[in-house]
């Protein structure tokens, strides 16, 4: 050490944060919702019929993708905790708000096609159905979660693995859907329980609410509240643990309540999404939707991504949607890319493609002296808030 | 390892007001019994080491005392709050700090947020102000930034705030970890061979360092530690535990001339198994 001792010279307190009226605060707080909102209506208004209805798919895919990916990094890559289960609340939260527009739409309006135009009253319901979606993926989330406290690693992952698959065959035990209002008010108890979600068929006829609008409506929440846990106590509670559990006890950081928070919040968003992937036209929601298969595409995009580098793994969210797309010709061949590239990322860049950093923190290695230089506060200077 | 007779009850000094009050504490595993009846009363602002060779227990201690380990016997308090039973980061919350033996140190998080973890610990705001950003919270997160600063500040640091955990030297490492404890506003701080693997130099220095922060931050702190220079010139009462036991306790003088010592440190008939 070059230092003598420690320095004695009083400390020059930091200015305390700029003062915010209720307004400022309120402007802080949202601006990145309200921006978010405005893009996703400007993309819903403009995409479609600029780009047309293939690539506006993709796009769709895309952004269900990044808060699937997302979210699940907030378990796998910042708390460290490898779960393979993530579909399982996809699954969850798309049987759930499946559930709630199909026979909300029958009991509403006697018919379960859609209702009204874009955010009609038919949307509404819809949005709502997501959130309940994301509520009761939220609560297996907490059951999940539980078993993180006691295991560790490979045993952890298996146990997610295992309620994903768990899931999928209960889901194949469901009843067959009840199409009309007749039916549904004649049902007696053996075609309501178990609940008619389609069983292996899976859950046909939805009202195909999912549009660009929605997506990145709830894509922005999600990354809003990604960013925000990130640069927080919370968030580096989580990393905290990731590094290091009994250093982590030992600052007083609570590991149990954050790891069953971490699964808790990651479930949410999984369980939104869910509610968006299970009402996108084109596509049927299934028992499958629940397995391993699928839960692997998104760890396989945490882990390209980098272990909680939200744009990182945002950017692998979009490059494996797109990518199986342009690639169709192969896609027998799917498993099998994935499986290298998984192996080919491990052995060559095991942190992912941008570490634990964000895109924007990457700099040219020749520039990276100096920038580091520069953003540094000066002695006893404020630090930039 | 030891025979079983009940430890002799250990020297102790008349403990007027201690703010750490262990009495005899052990533990087994299995039939091991890793710590036997291990007493220690440490004042506010006090300095006290810990020794014994290597082997003896010294870091089972202070798993007790944290709450990694449960204590299957004895009592601990600190000021008048009971530990027993309290889970590590509950201790840590009620004031016990620690440092590691091996750095243990969050390679993840930049310097600074290492330090600033322990904001967390008195943080109140919770979930639902940190997604909305609330002005509360955003007071909260630069108060905790400010204190971070302010103690890399003090010991040199505040230049590398921005720089991985691990890209530090090993020296500075150490103190980072000193730094991280001391984030958390511990009345009592552990420090686990603070000079593991310093130059003589350097413990010149954390020698210092560690009465510095003793004065400074008011706080008490029990230290663990191989090199005997350092101990017996800062610390002012010295443990000596052997094979899970006491088999010392006083001034550094008394504990230089005390023949259990010598025999433990050096073998003898009398000490060996």
């Amino acid at each position: 050490m070059t230092q003598q001792g420690l320095a004695t010279a009083p400390l020059e307190s930091a200015r305390p944060p700029r003062e915010r009226g209720l307004v400022g605060t309120v402007v802080n707080s949202a601006w990145p919702v309200a921006v978010g909102l405005t893009v996703a209506a400007m993309m819903h208004v403009m995409l479609p019929t600029t780009i047309g209805p293939f690539y506006t798919r993709i796009v769709i895919d895309s952004g269900i993708a990044i808060i699937l990916a997302v979210s699940l990094n907030i378990v796998n890559g910042m708390t460290g905790q490898f779960s393979l289960g993530h579909a399982a609340f996809l699954a969850l939260g798309g049987y759930t708000a499946g559930m709630i527009t199909f026979y909300g739409s029958l009991l509403l309006w006697n018919s379960p096609a859609k209702q009204g135009g874009f955010l009609g009253s038919g949307e509404w319901l819809f949005a709502f159905a997501c959130l309940m979606g994301g509520i009761v993926a939220t609560l297996a989330g907490y059951v999940v979660g539980l078993p993180s406290l006691r295991l560790r690693g490979d045993y952890l992952a298996i146990v997610t693995l295992g309620f994903g698959e768990i899931l999928r065959v209960i889901l194949q035990q469901t009843r067959p859907v009840i199409d009309s209002v007749e039916k549904l008010k004649n049902a007696g108890a053996a075609q309501l329980w178990p609940p008619p979600v389609g069983g292996a068929v899976g859950f046909n006829g939805l009202p195909k609410y999912t549009n660009l609008f929605w997506v990145y409506a709830f894509a922005t929440f999600m990354l809003v509240v990604a960013f925000r846990l990130k640069r927080s106590s919370l968030g580096r509670a989580m990393i905290s643990v990731r590094e290091d559990e009994f250093a982590a006890q030992a600052m007083g950081v609570n590991v149990a309540r954050i790891k069953v928070l971490a699964f808790m919040i990651a479930a949410f968003f999984a369980g939104l999404a869910g509610g968006l992937y299970a009402h996108e036209s084109g596509l049927i929601m299934s028992p499958r939707d629940a397995g391993f298969q699928r839960s692997l595409d998104y760890v396989l995009m945490t882990v390209l991504g980098g272990r909680g580098s939200i744009s990182g793994v945002m950017l692998a969210a979009i490059i494996l949607t797109v990518m199986p797309e342009a690639l169709r010709d192969f896609d027998q061949y799917r498993l099998i890319v994935y499986a290298l590239l998984l192996i080919g990322m491990m052995l060559l860049r095991p942190q992912g493609l941008f570490g634990i950093h964000e895109v924007w923190d990457w700099r040219p290695r020749w520039r990276s002296r100096a920038a580091t230089t520069r953003s540094m506060p000066a002695k006893g200077g404020r630090p930039n808030a | 390892m030891h025979n079983s007779q009940p430890p002799a009850p250990s020297p102790q000094p008349p403990a007027a007001s201690s703010l750490l009050a262990v009495e005899n504490i052990g533990i087994s595993f299995g039939g091991l019994k890793a710590v036997e009846g291990f007493s220690v009363r440490l004042p506010a602002g006090g300095l006290y080491g810990l020794i014994g060779p290597n082997g003896a227990g010294k870091t089972t201690v202070f798993n007790l005392l944290t709450g990694v380990y449960p204590a299957t016997t004895g009592r601990i308090s600190l000021d008048t709050q009971n530990l027993n039973g309290l889970k590590p980061h509950e201790v840590a919350a009620a004031g016990i700090a620690r440092t590691f033996q091996n750095i243990r140190l969050f390679p993840g998080l930049n310097v600074l947020d290492n330090v600033q973890l322990a904001g967390q610990l008195r943080a109140r705001e919770g979930l639902a102000s940190t997604l909305l950003r609330t002005r509360r919270y955003a007071h909260e997160e630069s108060e905790i930034r400010r204190k971070a600063f302010e103690l890399l500040d003090l010991f040199g640091l505040q230049a590398r705030a921005e720089e991985p955990a691990d890209s530090l030297s090993y020296g500075y490492q150490r103190y980072l970890e000193i730094v991280r404890a001391l984030a958390a506003e511990p009345k009592v701080l552990l420090l686990d061979e603070p000079a593991a693997g310093l130059n003589s130099q350097e413990k010149i220095e954390l020698a210092k360092s560690i009465r510095q922060i003793r004065d400074r931050f008011g706080v008490a702190i029990l230290l663990i530690e191989h090199d005997m220079g350092l101990v017996m010139e800062i610390c002012e009462q010295i443990t000596v535990l052997d094979h899970g036991v006491i088999i010392a306790h006083g001034s550094p003088p008394e504990i230089q001339n005390d023949p259990k010592v010598i025999a433990a440190y050096l073998g003898s008939d009398v000490g060996a198994v």
